[in-house]
């Protein structure tokens, strides 16, 4: 391995369990020379100066103080995936290095997940599944009535690129779309999913029979939906999280499944992930949780690192970078 | 009748000498012998329409659980024995993919709708070809032979109703046909396609997985095959399963019995 030619990029390790996957290691290679943390840790002196970059998998290896004083040559933090709640963005800038995340990459695939997580709630399909597929006894049909989805109104808290790809698919439903955002699109993007603009996120929570949560975890959006959002819903609504678990209170969402308040709900995050094996959500026949899968297929994470490399290269080259992200 | 019963048989027939109307729930007709219930003077219905988009739903619905591995990763979540959610753990993109319907009727349309906003190419087989504008709606790309839509597809999507014709229309043949990475979704009539072909290709890795809101018999008994098969999900016959849609079947066949009664020309009369 020729060292000095290629530079280093630190990972926290590649395969197991929160690892780099298998499949992206050959590409990665030819742009970089991989350090993972233990070789790090087992060389520091050598492999300190050598790290130029990191890219983030699964938000490790954790960034704080101590690791970006260790790394004299750092340019630049790529994070896979979007969301960057797990970053200290203050702290990574004191230092002069940059971020970037990778959201082309992540749209579609999160957008599917949603509408995923929409129908399987609706129709009751995990329910279905386990009544058909069970060695029980006979089962009557009229039991696994759902909700119907062409023709309902869902509300899109959050219309960024992955809300406005949501918006797209559920337009094909004829569903009627509503939206709360901090900033309203403009006309021609609202006409074209004929999305209605909510200012207050009441009037949405009052109207919508599917309501889909798809921002960004922030401080001002850390349990946005509480005891009084879900009040707000109609007691046939089914909520909706693919954002990240603390966007929901989610005691208060125990509390409205259990009596009634909403009648479903259906989580590709949680708080924490996974959910403590005793915990009540895991107990309850109205909702479906899914083990965060957000974007993982083999087609949008391999895009993903393809999209960091690119972030990666840009920086280190001096360019501008395509998806920097800068601390607010 | 609801769930195709009761069963319509001479015998039936013979015994209720004022029976005018047979008022069907759903759209298929497979079940009822038309030329028997004619021949004694007796109409037939049933509510075509109103159960389309709610199949369409479902058909997308099995199509996006079945690709990102939602029943399994439902278990996972749920699973007493999870520590954590690996990282290898990947279902497949249906977003840009290429699905087939087999069938473009009312409801392969309505899918082949949904599809389009989901960026996925869209191929489809057909007796007759829609016309221009009904294709590039939808941008959907005629296939004239079957084998052509098999073996360009990741999604192969059944709609087409159970006649002579059709039936084991999808058999080892046609799944030999299909990618290794192809998924079959059915939501037409179980007998549409050779289940013991079907449970052997899943077995054999001829294609990857199938989605199945239709079996024969329904339900299937509690020791087949396709029962324990990791790479199949099957739900009990719920197509048109949502209140609001059970209700307007239900307005529907009201509507074909007082019409039939009164001696008046039948909605949704099947002849």
């Amino acid at each position: 391995m020729r060292e000095g030619e290629l530079p280093g990029l630190l990972v926290n390790e590649i395969g197991g369990k929160h690892g780099i996957l298998h499949g992206h290691v050959a590409f990665l290679k030819k742009h970089f020379y991989l350090i993972t943390m233990k070789e790090f840790l087992e060389d520091r002196k050598r492999m300190s100066k050598k790290v130029q970059a990191i890219y983030l998998w699964w938000h490790k290896p954790v960034i704080d103080q101590e690791l970006l004083q260790s790394l004299p040559n750092l340019k630049v933090i790529a994070n896979s995936g979007v969301g960057m709640d797990h970053l200290d963005l203050k702290l990574v800038a004191s230092f002069g290095v940059k971020m970037a995340n990778a959201p082309r990459a992540v749209s579609s695939s999160a957008a599917d997940t949603g509408m995923a997580l929409l129908l399987a709630s609706a129709r009751r399909l995990v329910e279905g599944y386990h009544i058909a597929m069970s060695s029980g006894m006979e089962y009557c049909e009229a039991d696994i009535l759902g909700v119907k989805v062409t023709g309902a109104t869902l509300g899109i808290i959050g219309m960024g690129s992955i809300g406005y790809k949501i918006a797209l698919r559920a337009k094909a439903f004829e569903m009627n779309i509503l939206y709360h955002n901090r900033t309203r699109r403009k006309e021609q993007e609202e006409q074209a999913v004929g999305a209605t603009y909510c200012e207050t996120i009441d009037s949405l929570l009052q109207r919508a029979d599917f309501v889909m949560v798809v921002v960004s975890l922030t401080p001002q959006t850390h349990k946005l939906i509480g005891k009084r959002e879900m009040e707000l819903m109609k007691p046939t609504a089914t909520l909706i999280n693919i954002s990240r678990g603390a966007v929901v209170d989610q005691e208060a969402l125990v509390t409205a499944l259990q009596t009634g308040v909403i009648r479903a709900a259906a989580l590709d995050v949680t708080y924490p992930e996974p959910l403590p094996r005793d915990h009540t959500l895991l107990k309850l026949k109205n909702v479906i949780i899914m083990p965060h899968l957000g974007i993982k297929t083999d087609k949008a994470t391999y895009m993903i690192t393809e999209e960091a490399v690119e972030n990666i290269l840009a920086a280190l080259n001096g360019l501008p970078i395509p998806s920097e992200v800068l601390p607010s | 009748m609801w769930y195709h019963r009761p069963v319509i048989n001479e015998e039936l027939l013979q015994s209720l000498p004022n029976l005018k109307i047979v008022a069907s729930s759903g759209v298929g007709i497979d079940h009822l012998d038309l030329k028997l219930i004619s021949s004694y003077g007796v109409k037939v219905s049933n509510t075509p329409f109103v159960v389309s988009t709610d199949t369409a739903d479902l058909g997308m619905a099995l199509m996006l659980a079945s690709s990102r591995r939602l029943v399994e990763g439902y278990q996972i979540a749920v699973s007493p024995d999870t520590e954590y959610f690996p990282a290898d753990w990947l279902g497949a993109e249906v977003s840009g993919a290429t699905l087939g319907i087999v069938g473009m009727g009312t409801i392969g349309y309505k899918v082949a709708e949904r599809a389009k906003a989901f960026e996925m190419k869209i191929l489809y087989h057909n007796r007759n070809r829609r016309n221009k504008e009904e294709e590039s709606a939808v941008g959907a790309i005629y296939c004239k032979k079957i084998d052509d839509l098999l073996q360009q597809s990741d999604f192969v999507l059944l709609s087409v109703n159970l006649t002579p014709q059709t039936h084991k229309l999808i058999g080892k043949r046609e799944l030999e046909l299909m990618k290794p990475t192809a998924t079959l979704i059915n939501t037409s009539r179980g007998l549409v396609v050779d289940q013991d072909a079907l449970v052997e290709a899943l077995q054999n890795k001829v294609i990857k997985a199938a989605a199945l809101d239709v079996t024969y018999p329904e339900p299937l008994p509690r020791d087949h095959p396709l029962l324990k098969l990791k790479n199949v999900i099957i739900t009990p016959h719920i197509g048109s399963a949502t209140k609001k849609t059970r209700r307007l079947m239900m307005e529907n066949m009201m509507e074909s019995i007082q019409a039939g009664l009164a001696g008046l020309p039948i909605p949704n009369e099947v002849l």
